[in-house]
């Protein structure tokens, strides 16, 4: 697994755990990030990312990228 | 005979299994590892006197273990004490891959890096000083091919060199930041009378995993019963906090060698998601929202002229009219001075304010303004704000009243704080008059430009409060930024107008019932007592000018000024307003102003500097009470605006002497 944050633009991944207790995960959960969902990622700037859902976009800052580990998808 | 036993970590399909196959020379199956099955491959390597005892661990992302396979590498990383670690470097994805090296580096265990599949990178264009990688690191690269056994031989001289070294490892260290470190070295400390419990893992690399949350090692330890300084006192938010602050310091240093080491051409691009990749560039973004932000106030300040030629020649009919009436003088000096006088000159400015709010709801219904939250937020971060900071801000250009309300959004109070306190200094539309009467007078044609630089000012200024209220008052990390971004849409011309009238409206009403009202009161005061020259000295607006005026000397503010301020706390609208009945009527107002010997153009600078620094108004402070909950942050909050609006003004009129001219 390995951080959202490193992830490049173009690439495909599944959100494999949200690192960090209670707060964070309930916020992205809120947003439809969740174990399991496959995101792609659409932009990346440093370590901030946007990614793409079906059609809902979300930007997550450095901070927030960094403690979602996902899996590349190959 | 020598025997060298070393682990080959890596990502997963960065190469590592054809590796372990050309540097032993056996035919092992390459591939991933699908479920929890998973074992570590032993080889060995016959080289002159030496054996090389090689493990191939599975692919791992990171040490902290989150899944089985990741949790045999992370063992046999820790624990099995080998002479080396070879990390594999998939070349064509160094910043993912260097991740692990930063927590691969600080085990403190003999290290060379396997560049692999630099051929692959070839062919994708992506350049990589190996050399740079090497100095940066401290660790030795060594370019290789696993796939025919390219650069092998010189891999295996490199591990018998490093582990033939005696002195202790020095590789490049990880900049936690300041508070972390002091607490690592706390733990760190603390564990160094405890070694035996820590088997292989050194003091200081146990207090970092400590802090990076590592529960397994937690448990461990305080199952010995010890009592961990500093992790037993913190609560989950702040241990998350500081597991975020080492990931970040990780990645900051993945990132900054990559930068260095690696140039790389653009990957593929879906046409979908184009224009994100534009806007929201890592170069480009803010240079684009800054010139969307300079060409709004440039349209807000030119297409509304025509509208403002056209109001103020309405109100010099009025005023014509009213003169061909016999009336009361009394009546009539109400009349001219006080209804025509001050609010007319609060109304001609509602035209920009129409324009300023059109715009503003253009920029949002395109799904701009998200995009651009998500441009400034590494720098709002980096100032100490939030991202979402960014979008009361914006608002906060329109009216700081709702503006201050949309930091409800914010979760930690800390963030909330400070974005209240910040949000003032943002120009609201109330403002605007003010610079537009004051550039227009002062500093004709470069009008456009003197108003962005207020806008620009405000913005800094509000950038510095915030980064003193972060490094000195609130000492903690502004929490994540996670914002859904609306899709981009053509902004309808219909909505964008019910918008504009919405936020217009809300003007109006404040045009109709609070300037109108402050405009009497300055009115009521100009004129009396009894029997002296309207709005002179000796009138009661004169007498409580000339009251605050010392005060303001040093600004270089004559005494309406003072007067405008002084009624600039009720709205500033006002400010304009009062200055209208001062200076004789809406009509008179440009030309008096230009006509007063008292004023320049650097004191009309320093004069708008300081109206849009030292106090919102009286709703806004408001609010300011209502969301901060008590009087103590309220008071901070208005008295800190006005020191900085005369330091700022103060530093504006000495230095801008120089350059305009007294």
């Amino acid at each position: 697994m390995v951080p959202l944050s490193l992830m490049k633009t173009g690439d495909k991944v599944v959100v494999r755990a949200i690192q960090g207790t209670g707060h964070l995960a309930k916020t992205l959960g809120q947003l439809g990030i969740i174990i399991g969902i496959e995101l792609t990622i659409i932009q990346k700037a440093k370590e901030s990312v946007i990614v793409r859902i079906g059609e809902s976009r979300y930007a997550l800052g450095a901070g927030a990228a960094s403690m979602v580990l996902v899996e590349p998808q190959i | 005979m020598k025997d060298i036993r070393i682990l080959l970590a890596g990502n997963p399909n960065v190469g590592k299994t054809t590796l372990f196959n050309s540097l032993c020379g056996v035919h092992q199956h390459t591939g991933n590892y699908p479920g929890v099955t998973v074992e570590i491959k032993e080889g060995k390597r016959q080289i002159n006197d030496h054996s090389l005892f090689v493990s191939d661990l599975p692919g791992t992302y990171s040490l902290s273990a989150f899944t089985p396979d990741e949790q045999v590498a992370r063992d046999a990383l820790l624990t099995s004490n080998p002479d080396a670690v070879v990390q594999i470097v998939d070349a064509t994805n160094i910043e993912r891959n260097l991740f692990l090296t930063t927590q691969l580096m600080e085990i403190g265990l003999p290290m060379v890096i396997a560049l692999n599949m630099s051929d692959l990178a070839d062919e994708q264009k992506i350049t990589i000083d190996a050399e740079c990688l090497e100095k940066n690191l401290k660790i030795p690269v060594v370019r290789i091919v696993a796939r025919n056994g390219e650069g092998i031989e010189k891999l295996v001289d490199t591990i018998i060199r490093v582990t033939e070294k005696k002195t202790p490892v020095d590789y490049k260290k990880i900049e936690y930041p300041h508070s972390v470190t002091t607490h690592i070295a706390e733990i760190g400390n603390y564990l160094s009378s405890h070694v035996s419990l820590l088997g292989k893992l050194s003091p200081h690399y146990a207090a970092i995993r400590l802090m990076e949350g590592d529960e397994h090692l937690e448990k461990m330890l305080h199952d010995q019963g010890l009592v961990i300084p500093f992790i037993d006192k913190c609560d989950p938010a702040e241990r998350d906090g500081i597991a975020e602050d080492i990931l970040l310091a990780r990645y900051r240093t993945s990132e900054e060698v990559t930068t260095c080491a690696v140039k790389c051409s653009m990957g593929a691009v879906m046409p979908a998601d184009l224009i994100d990749q534009v806007l929201t560039h890592r170069l480009f973004g803010i240079p684009i929202f800054l010139s969307c932000m300079w060409f709004a106030f440039q349209i807000t300040f030119s297409a509304s002229n025509p509208f403002l030629v056209g109001i103020e020649y309405l109100f010099g009919i009025f005023t014509e009219m009213m003169n061909g009436v016999e009336m009361d003088p009394f009546i009539r000096s109400f009349l001219a001075d006080g209804v025509i006088g001050g609010v007319g000159s609060v109304l001609v400015f509602v035209p920009s304010i129409f324009v300023m709010f059109i715009l503003l709801s253009i920029l949002e219904d395109t799904g701009y303004l998200a995009r651009a939250a998500f441009v400034m937020d590494r720098f709002m971060h980096s100032v100490g704000l939030h991202g979402k900071s960014f979008i009361p801000f914006l608002i906060g250009f329109g009216c700081n009243v709702p503006a201050i309300m949309a930091t409800r959004t914010l979760q930690s109070k800390a963030d909330r704080i400070i974005t209240i306190i910040t949000i003032p200094f943002m120009s609201c539309a109330a403002r605007l008059p003010v610079y537009v009467l004051f550039a227009g007078v002062f500093f004709g044609a470069a009008a456009g430009n003197v108003i962005f630089f207020l806008y620009v000012l405000g913005i800094a200024v509000a950038i510095i409060s915030a980064m003193i209220f972060r490094r000195f008052v609130f000492r903690d990390e502004p929490s994540p930024f996670i914002m859904e971004l609306p899709p981009y849409r053509k902004p309808s011309g219909l909505a964008a107008a019910v918008h504009m009238w919405y936020k217009g409206k809300e003007y109006l009403k404040r045009a109709g019932i609070v300037i109108f009202g402050g405009v009497l009161v300055v009115w009521a005061l100009a004129t009396f007592p009894v029997g002296v020259e309207y709005g002179s000295v000796d009138s009661l607006a004169g007498i409580l000018g000339q009251v605050f005026q010392p005060l303001f000397a040093p600004l270089g503010f004559n005494w309406q000024l003072v007067v405008g301020l002084i009624f600039g706390f009720v709205a500033k609208e006002v400010v304009v307003g009062s200055l209208g009945t001062l200076y004789g009527g809406e009509e008179m107002l440009e030309s008096s102003l230009a006509a007063d010997p008292t004023l320049s153009p650097v004191i009309a600078l320093a004069y708008m500097v300081f109206v849009l620094l030292y106090f919102p108004c009286v709703a806004a402070f408001g609010v300011i009470r209502q969301e901060l909950g008590n009087w103590k942050w309220t008071c901070i909050a208005v008295g800190w605006g006005i020191l900085v609006a005369y330091i700022v003004a103060f530093i504006t009129l000495h230095v801008g002497s120089l350059f305009i001219g007294a």
